[in-house]
């Protein structure tokens, strides 16, 4: 390791080199407008209006006005780069990762950095955020960093930044997993990349992507997959838009040199929330569903779309809207009271110190020794709030938001989000104690074009890079047929995730630990 | 650049100057795939050792199926010789031939052992079938072919959809070594679903443009929700280099000892397994993306290379070949499985109604043949992926969108926004009007400068050369630098990588990229996909 001044020393040079230079050698700026064609009222955009018709019935659509604004505006701004992460037996790891750059508040609580535009472009007031920020600073800051008024344009909040503070707080500042988001169906999403540079590895000229995976029908131009489309430089930032695709669980990783970049950490959680979640309590769900038939954008109709999931029910039942649902059932069979996004990944440390260390990285011998639950082996996925790691600039970093532990109230439903960004084999997650409801793959809801619900019960799951599934925990032993819970399991028990595969059950070399969680009835 | 992009860069390099240098095998020419085979009732096989190639230079030694005597005797090509001009069946290749066959047909294959005599017996399972043997001698799972001999397999083509093949001796070692291959059973009768509608209308597009249909079929079973408009097949599978030198080097050291006599038999350590080379059909990319029957490959005939058109729903025939299983990712949209194994997964409630799961990532899995469907349209974008800018002085800027009962422009067929899903039709993207595209959309685009282009890059982010030529600068001459395997001018389509998500197999012995990675291309109409070659 190398000495922490000289790296200070290296790392102010970057930084001043970098700011010192003309003013279009960097172009970080930030992208978040309050109002678009599709959501053009600003006023209505900071919150997610109830879901009461279609955008457009029938066949109409753009210019047309549409019938009814569903979703807002949503946005959100990463650094990529590199950073520092802590195993489960104490060992500083190093990343090529992504970090938060807004949100930072939400982040450190465990909660999606997505933001509204009225809090996106909030502008940062406070002492000057710090290296290893959030938890060295920001508070309850939930804006973009670096956003200033643009002096050149009578002071505008149009995405103008200052690149101080983003060096600040981006450089090193990497996260594993990197920075949850979530969006709402409807939704237009404002994603910024901004490349920061590794500052570890200045050899490395390295543009990174966001692969949002899973995008159905998407342009190859957002799709992240630098051979097809655009990666930003280094020096730069990149705003992906995307319309909230179909609701599920959804994942993100870089895409560049996708064998090293996702071994060494960059990847990340998004999910979609259903457009069934905004239905008022007083609407029954099926006639929700109904609506969104007559839409052709949001219907599923089996018999002319091969690729959807949702039809109407095959049983049409009175359940009315109120709850959190995972998808647009139509039906209420897919509520849920928590949810829990959970990222299967393994780390190979030969791997990463290789990759830290200049020299050429093997991929055949890729071999996993950690094995971990957003980012962290047992025991640290029962650790409560972020983790923090010391990194090569002597600063501690906040590396790990995300704690694994399950919280379900007795008698209610945990939904937990799982997906799997492995770099190099299959992984196994089961449940000791509470049955798994799976109840859907893929970011589709398992249902047949007939109707007919296709949700199973297993105690274990395998997935293998690039998947995901839903399942639900039931911390209800018997119900009634109303639903509601006769027979909860008791609050304090203690119940457990672990992998099957019972030699990811460590850390390198200490044989306890690896891929494994706790999930207690509260 | 770190030592694994530098190989990244090599590589690449490598890939360009291969395109440039062969501008008429991967661009003009530019075959895209089919689901190239053999047809017919009666096959004559030979199972004999040849060497593979792989794209780090390496020629593997390896066993393979093949036409006996290099013909396909009475089976003829499909698509026909008049479609795939140059179709070959040597006397081996990896994957063997696909042999294509019509549902309730009665099969035959005779297989000759030409497999250095030191190997043994060898055979080959057709599972799913009730095969009957004659000849031959008796081996474990099914009759097999001593060194020099022949054993001939028959059974009933009785259910329609794509099935695996491969040895049934000494399997960790032979189909390690390359002797597996697919059977396609064609579905009989063919719904009359599949041959009206969109799916006439598809056909009226292709004609319109010179376009051949390379369909085996018009249907993957007898189930008017299996209809397609194109399809191809990808067989996966891996190699450990290692026990490919172990045969070769005990092959050699037999010599031409006598069967069954003393040491005739090889001990190849096929454990522990190291896989260096991760496979489609037999190739690494880039090579899986040249044209089938390429004459650099002499025994990798089949490539994986899909192209396809908005709308067209896309048949994907997948078979787990190696020992291992490899998440296959779909970039672009879902995939929905019709049925593993020629088992079509219907509805408990209504058969007429699909209930296979809708994946992006679909698992390939050692022995499993499964059946999806995969379409493109762009619906959703929430942007007219063509740039379509009613301002402009170009006609073909300003065509109408006529949307259909679900929201598609397919009144057209011969338009070259056939299929546009037409709710954003006019969408702007961009926030500024840029070259001939108009302004007024959500997103401000960085200065090109600041990003790096990919070769597959089309140019813009719209479709269609067009759309990318209208698009890519103030005078609309300038196409970006770099987007050469998917110039601006001719095609600017959108490029998806289709890959294993284990994402360390899609390298090639150690270098990135390579193994099972493939673009797949999504291209406007007017972009001619010509799957012969």
């Amino acid at each position: 390791m190398l000495s922490t001044q000289l790296l200070r020393r290296g790392f102010a040079a970057l930084t001043l080199a970098l700011i010192t230079l003309p003013a279009a050698a960097q172009s970080f700026r930030v992208q978040c407008p309050t109002s678009t064609i599709t959501h053009p009222t600003a006023a209505n955009n900071n919150s997610e209006p109830a879901y009461v018709g279609p955008t457009y019935a029938g066949t109409a659509g753009y210019p047309a006005a549409p019938a009814h604004v569903n979703g807002a505006i949503k946005c959100q701004q990463i650094s990529g780069g590199d950073g520092y992460a802590s195993m489960g037996d104490g060992t500083q790891t190093y990343l090529f990762s992504f970090g938060p750059l807004s949100g930072l508040a939400d982040i450190a609580a465990g909660l999606p950095g997505t933001q509204f535009p009225s809090v996106f472009n909030t502008l940062y007031s406070g002492a000057p955020l710090q290296p290893g920020a959030p938890d060295g600073s920001g508070g309850s800051y939930n804006g973009a960093v670096g956003q200033v008024p643009d002096a050149d344009n009578g002071n505008a909040i149009n995405g103008h930044v200052d690149p101080r503070p983003i060096m600040d707080v981006g450089v090193m500042n990497g996260n594993i997993p990197a920075p949850l988001m979530a969006i709402d169906e409807d939704d237009e999403f404002f994603l910024t990349l901004t490349n920061v540079g590794m500052i570890m590895r200045p050899d490395l000229f390295e543009q990174h992507t966001v692969h949002y995976h899973g995008y159905p029908n998407a342009s190859s131009f957002y799709d992240g997959v630098p051979d097809a489309s655009v990666a930003i430089n280094i020096g730069a930032s990149f705003t992906y838009y995307y319309l909230a695709p179909d609701a599920g669980t959804y994942f993100w990783h870089c895409h560049i040199t996708p064998p090293e970049h996702l071994q060494m950490g960059m990847v990340g959680q998004i999910y979609v929330r259903p457009r069934q979640n905004r239905v008022p309590a007083s609407t029954t769900l099926y006639a929700a569903l109904q609506q969104q038939q007559l839409d052709p954008r949001t219907a599923c109709n089996s018999a002319a779309d091969i690729l959807c999931s949702n039809p109407l029910p095959a049983v049409q039942t009175t359940a009315t809207g109120g709850r959190k649902y995972v998808y647009n059932d139509g039906d209420g069979s897919t509520a849920y009271d928590v949810e829990y996004p959970l990222q299967i990944h393994g780390f190979d440390p030969n791997f990463h110190f290789v990759g830290m260390t200049f020299n050429p990285e093997g991929f055949a011998d890729m071999k996993d020794k950690y094995f971990l639950l957003n980012g962290r082996s047992y025991p640290d996925t029962v650790t409560t709030g972020p983790l923090e790691t010391q990194s090569a600039d002597g600063v501690n970093h906040f590396s790990q938001p995300l704690p694994s532990i399950i919280n379900i109230p007795a008698g209610g439903k945990a939904l937990l989000r799982i997906s799997d960004l492995d770099t190099t084999e299959y992984q196994t997650l089961a449940s000791l104690g509470i049955p798994m409801t799976v109840i859907g793959i893929n970011a589709k809801m398992l249902r047949d074009q007939a109707g007919n619900n296709l949700y199973y019960n297993t105690n274990s799951i395998t997935l293998g890079g690039g998947e995901s599934l839903d399942v639900i925990l039931d911390a209800c032993q018997v119900r009634a047929a109303d639903g509601t819970c006769t027979t909860p399991y008791a609050v304090g028990d203690t119940y457990y995730l672990y992998t099957p595969n019972l030699d990811h059950l460590s850390n390198d070399a200490e044989n306890f630990g690896g891929l494994m969680t706790e999930v207690h009835i509260i | 650049m770190s030592p694994a992009t530098m190989k990244e860069a090599m590589s690449m390099n490598r890939l360009l100057a291969l395109v440039m240098m062969g501008a008429a095998l991967l661009l003009a020419a530019a075959a895209h795939a089919a689901a190239p085979g053999i047809k017919g009732t009666t096959f004559n096989l030979t199972a004999q050792p040849a060497y593979i190639s792989q794209p780090d230079g390496q020629a593997v030694y390896s066993w393979g199926y093949g036409c006996t005597g290099g013909t396909p005797g009475s089976a003829t090509f499909a698509p026909p010789a008049s479609l795939m001009p140059g179709a070959t069946c040597p006397t081996m290749q990896v994957p063997g031939p696909t042999l294509i066959v019509t549902q309730g047909a009665t099969v035959t294959v005779t297989l000759t052992n030409g497999l250095p005599t030191a190997a043994g017996n060898t055979s080959i399972l057709f599972p799913g079938f009730q095969v009957t043997t004659t000849n031959g001698v008796v081996g474990l799972l099914t009759h097999e072919a001593a060194p020099g001999g022949t054993v001939t397999y028959s059974f009933t083509a009785s259910s329609p959809g794509t099935h695996a093949y491969y040895s049934g001796t000494q399997g960790d070692l032979q189909v390690e070594m390359g002797l597996y291959g697919a059977i396609i059973v064609l579905p009989a009768p063919v719904p009359a679903a599949c041959t009206a509608g969109l799916h006439a209308s598809n056909l009226t597009a292709e004609a319109h443009w010179h376009e051949s249909d390379f369909r085996l079929a018009a249907a993957a079973y007898n189930h008017a929700r299996s209809c397609y408009d194109r399809e191809y097949l990808f067989q996966f599978s891996e190699m450990d280099p290692n026990i490919h030198s172990q045969a070769l080097a005990q092959v050699t050291a037999r010599g031409n000892c006598a069967a069954g006599a003393v040491g005739c038999s090889l001990e190849v350590a096929t454990e522990p397994y190291h896989p260096a080379y991760f496979m489609i059909n037999g190739r690494s990319m880039p090579d899986d993306m040249d044209t089938n029957y390429a004459f650099q490959y002499p025994h990798q005939p089949y490539n994986g290379n899909p192209h396809m058109h908005p709308g067209e729903q896309v048949l994907l025939r997948v078979i787990g070949q190696g020992r291992w299983q490899h998440p296959f990712h779909e970039h672009g949209n879902h995939v929905r499985i019709l049925g593993r194994d020629g088992n079509l997964i219907l509805s408990a409630t209504d058969p007429n109604s699909l209930a296979g799961p809708l994946l992006f990532t679909t698992t390939t899995t050692p022995g499993l043949a499964f059946d999806g469907i995969f379409y493109w349209t762009g619906r959703g974008l929430n942007w007219d992926a063509y740039g379509h800018n009613p301002a402009s002085p170009d006609p073909n800027a300003r065509l109408a969108c006529t949307p259909d009962a679900n929201g598609y422009n397919t009144g057209a067929p011969t338009a070259i926004n056939y299929f546009e899903w037409c709710q954003d039709h006019n969408k702007p993207l961009q926030a500024k009007p840029f070259g001939d595209v108009a302004g007024g959309g959500p997103v401000t685009l960085p200065d090109p400068n600041l990003f790096t282009n990919g070769p597959w890059f089309g140019g813009s982010p719209y479709l269609g050369p067009n759309a990318t030529v209208r698009a890519t600068g103030p005078t609309g001459t300038t196409p970006p630098s770099g987007t050469i395997a998917n110039p601006p001018t001719s095609e600017a389509g959108f490029a998806f990588m289709w890959h294993s998500h284990n994402e360390r197999e899609i390298t090639t012995n150690n270098i990135f990229p390579g193994g099972m990675l493939m673009m797949m291309l999504v291209d406007s109409r007017e972009f001619v996909i010509d799957e012969s070659n």
